[in-house]
């Protein structure tokens, strides 16, 4: 995914569904090994550069310039490091060891050790945010591995993550989102979600052009990449595909 | 960075788990000084420290390892006051024993 633009300003090739917050438990970093040195580390197999994670301070180490807190949540230790912003007094506010708190940053490597460089640290209020933080975590964790359940937690319309960060489609409900289609383009989605949709195992290009109402050559790139993606194949014909179950 | 897991457990995964570091979110039942018993799908007594500051009836996260008569010695305890989801705990304890992947080393 465009790694040689990665950390320019120029942003040309940015991918910004990259940027999508992920809550995670720390088992799931300590398990995720960069493929490559410098390279973004992935988790479920998309990149997890903005994390969101809660747990207990086990200790904190106040240096001048920042604060490190290491965090607990039951699955692993990692440090989380707080810099202090001196325009900003309220950033230098310390959190007691055994505080439950909720952290928002991005996962760094310095030194060959992971550590998370934090926006943002607060305390808990409500112990159920552990909880259901936990459960959140778990979610993001299946929708990413096995694809979102078939309209049922999403149905109500109050979830609150973006259609299209984790590859969703029109969020039209079974099978929109499916970690494989990360890469694919909106056309693409479309065709894939026609196909989900539709009754039957195989689907003919004619039944595509006419469901989705799009022309011959937008659904053959369509076509095309999710068949680059390894998505759907080809059955009887060169114009009928299947979508391939994982 | 470490790899060190204190899973989250309840009553009935106690057995399980002799020997090791655990954390158990449940209901206060009884004080008697330094013994404790809880609510986590079922009653654990818990040995606590000095330093614990519960409340009967409040609910509670206690961290400690399981004895062999799978009573819990705690090492570190705290009072989370009355609002807590038991329901929602167990639930917790129950998913992360089913996703293993995401919260334990095998």
């Amino acid at each position: 995914m465009g790694g040689s633009q990665q950390g320019s300003q120029s942003g040309s090739g940015r991918n910004f569904a990259d940027d999508t917050l992920r809550p995670i438990t720390i088992k799931q970093l300590i398990d995720s090994k960069p493929p490559y040195p410098d390279s973004d580390v992935t988790i479920d197999g998309l990149p997890a550069k903005q994390v969101t994670l809660v747990g207990q301070v086990r200790s904190v180490a106040n240096q001048s310039i920042n604060t490190t807190y290491r965090i607990d949540d039951g699955t692993g230790l990692i440090d989380a490091r707080k810099w202090v912003d001196p325009d900003k007094p309220e950033s230098s506010v310390q959190f007691a060891p055994d505080t439950y708190v909720r952290v928002f940053g991005r996962l760094t490597t310095f030194n060959g050790k992971q550590h998370i460089a934090a926006h943002y640290v607060r305390a808990i209020q409500d112990f159920n945010e552990v909880n259901y933080h936990l459960l959140e975590a778990t979610y993001v964790h299946l929708m990413l591995t096995k694809g979102a359940s078939a309209g049922g937690t999403d149905a109500d319309g109050d979830s609150m993550f973006v259609d299209g960060g984790y590859g969703a489609g029109g969020g039209s409900g079974a099978a929109a989102s499916d970690a494989r289609l990360a890469s694919c383009s909106a056309d693409a989605r479309t065709v894939f979600n026609f196909m989900a949709n539709s009754p039957g195992h195989d689907t003919n290009i004619s039944q595509i052009e006419a469901g989705t109402r799009m022309d011959s050559s937008t659904v053959s790139l369509a076509v095309q990449g999710l068949l680059d993606a390894g998505v759907i194949y080809t059955t009887d014909d060169d114009f009928t595909w299947a979508i391939l179950d994982i | 960075m470490e790899s060190i897991a204190t899973p989250r457990i309840t009553c009935a995964y106690l057995n399980s788990y002799v020997g090791k570091n655990v954390i158990i979110v449940g209901k206060v039942i009884q004080l008697r000084g330094e013994e404790a018993i809880l609510d986590a799908d079922g009653n654990i007594t818990a040995h606590l420290n000095r330093e614990a500051h519960l409340l009967a009836g409040n609910a509670a996260q206690i961290i400690g390892k399981v004895n062999p008569d799978l009573s819990v010695k705690v090492l570190t305890s705290m009072d989370l006051g009355t609002d807590v989801d038991y329901g929602l705990a167990n639930t917790v304890v129950e998913i992360s024993h089913q996703h293993r992947q995401l919260f334990a080393y095998d």
